[in-house]
């Protein structure tokens, strides 16, 4: 059914509601002059508890890979690559996969592919790398899990809706869904 | 010994000098500037949610944010083009510096005939007469820079610095002529029980006023000539490092130069306080009291750039032409009726 055509009727300028609007402008700034609600998050004194399923930096469990590189083939921006590794003396090195977090793009891919679970995510998003070589990871440091520094040095807060001031910060350890 | 303390006493409260130089001048000037923009930022930070400068001195509420502007602008390169005109483009804007702080040596700041810097019988016109030279050399500065934006911004400025500074020197004038006098020391002594400050009795031209100040040194919300969002910064695109800071200084000074002068014809002035014959109790004191005045009228016009938006030029100018001229007039009549009763004769 095509929606029905309304024309749309603009109130006419009149003086009066000039001067309300002018003055009601003025008392809501005044309102919250008085009374500030300030959600600024403090980053990183302050940060948001990240949920387990946050699709965030990847970690490799390498005693569940099993080599089958799905998850290079999947990867959209090519950043998995395999590497050949000899695990144990007199075996074949087994193909196991390192990132290049200058290439990934947080996609989940290869967290989804995967059918050991042997990659998984962390709930973590604000790691700093000093350069780009150094976002190359190495298959050890795949395995690593990395740290954020908020989470080290910062206390959590979460967002809760208040009826009366809108969105509100408090500490995440009060109640409340956020 | 005491001479000589004597003579340098006389020499730095010798009036022109220190109201052009210390205070309300240049001084006394940049702090209440630096001050009003700080709270500036953190009053519309305040409305808007948020928290506005913090992290460099988070026990004074961020404050020492704006020293570190000022020193990053003092230290910057300054640019100059090779397509400008270079002695304009140079001396402009510090000629609109000058020129915009040269009122507050006309204004009177006390009531003790010794401390008058200039003879007081036409102050109002002179004040009024000062203080609309200093556009004139914000446009030659955008017309010498040899920029798209710069001239669409100096265009701008002339634009709205034709109707808002009419209205001001419409309402200002008003108060002359309520007062009988164009002699600013008397339109200050007439308005002397509370209740008949000019803001009561002729509030239709004090609003109009407040309105034009606001309107004509381009605060933020009505920043019409610098948009920044439109035309880059205006009549200053090519300014950079401390010929911006001064170009910005000097908006911020003549919103300083008209908050004294509003002060003065519309609050009373330095009343309710009576100044003496001394130094401190007919100098000091007084202009204080003047500048905590001015102060607050500025702090209001800083609180103002967190509830509204922009206008686009045509609003303002309609708004200017349309309703504000009319209403300026009307605050005018008001100020005849007064007369004519003679409530401050």
């Amino acid at each position: 059914m095509p929606g029905k055509v309304v024309e749309k009727q603009t109130p006419k300028p009149r003086f009066i509601n000039a001067i309300t609007g002018n003055l009601g402008a003025i008392l809501v700034g005044l309102k919250y002059f008085a009374n500030p609600n300030r959600f600024t998050l403090k980053y990183p004194y302050e940060y948001i508890e990240l949920r387990n399923t946050y699709r965030g930096f990847i970690v490799l469990d390498m005693k569940k890979c099993i080599g089958c590189m799905s998850c290079a083939r999947i990867c959209p921006a090519s950043a998995m690559k395999m590497v050949k590794v000899t695990v144990q003396e007199g075996k074949k090195p087994k193909p196991y996969p390192v990132i290049n977090y200058n290439r990934c793009i947080f996609c989940g891919m290869c967290v989804d592919v995967c059918p050991t679970e042997a990659l998984a995510h962390l709930p973590v998003h604000d790691v700093v790398y000093l350069s780009m070589d150094e976002m190359d990871l190495d298959l050890e440091r795949f395995q690593q899990k990395v740290e954020s520094p908020s989470v080290k040095e910062g206390v959590p807060v979460k967002y809760v809706f208040d009826p009366e001031k809108g969105l509100v910060k408090v500490p995440a350890s009060e109640g409340g869904e956020s | 010994m005491t001479d000589w303390i004597r003579l340098l006493i006389d020499i730095i409260f010798w009036p022109p000098l220190f109201q052009l130089v210390i205070a309300p001048g240049l001084v006394a000037a940049l702090l209440v500037v630096i001050f009003i923009i700080w709270f500036e930022r953190k009053t519309a930070a305040r409305v808007q949610m948020r928290i506005g400068p913090y992290h460099i001195s988070p026990r004074l509420g961020g404050f020492l944010q704006l020293f570190a502007d000022l020193t990053r602008y003092a230290f910057q390169e300054i640019i100059i083009p090779t397509a400008v005109d270079k002695p304009i483009f140079i001396g402009a804007p510090l000629t609109a510096l000058v020129l915009s702080l040269l009122p507050v040596v006309s204004m009177p700041y006390t009531s003790t005939p010794y401390y008058y810097p200039l003879p007081m019988d036409y102050s109002l016109l002179l004040t009024v007469a000062l203080s609309t030279i200093s556009p004139i050399f914000i446009v030659a500065a955008g017309w010498a820079s040899n920029n798209k934006f710069a001239v669409i911004g100096s265009l701008r400025e002339s634009f709205v610095i034709t109707a808002y500074e009419l209205l001001i020197v419409i309402t200002a004038l008003s108060g002359g002529v309520a007062a009988l006098s164009y002699n600013l020391v008397d339109i200050v002594n007439a308005q002397t029980p509370f209740y008949k400050w000019m803001i009561f009795t002729n509030p239709i031209a004090a609003l109009t006023m407040f309105a034009a100040i606001l309107m004509a040194t381009s605060g933020f919300p009505f920043e019409i000539p610098e948009a920044e969002n439109e035309i880059v910064a205006g009549a200053f695109t090519e300014y950079s490092g401390l010929m911006y800071g001064i170009n910005m200084g000097s908006a911020y000074i003549k919103r300083f130069v008209y908050s004294l002068l509003f002060t003065l014809v519309f609050l009373g002035g330095w009343l309710p306080y009576k100044p003496g014959i001394h130094l401190i109790d007919g100098y000091i004191i007084p202009l204080v009291v003047v500048l905590v005045k001015a102060t607050i009228v500025m702090a209001i016009i800083s609180f103002l750039r967190a509830v509204y938006g922009r206008f686009r030029i045509d609003q303002a100018l309609d708004g200017a032409w349309r309703i504000f001229i009319p209403l300026a007039l009307i605050g005018f009549g008001l100020a005849l009726l007064e007369a004519y009763m003679g409530v401050y004769a």
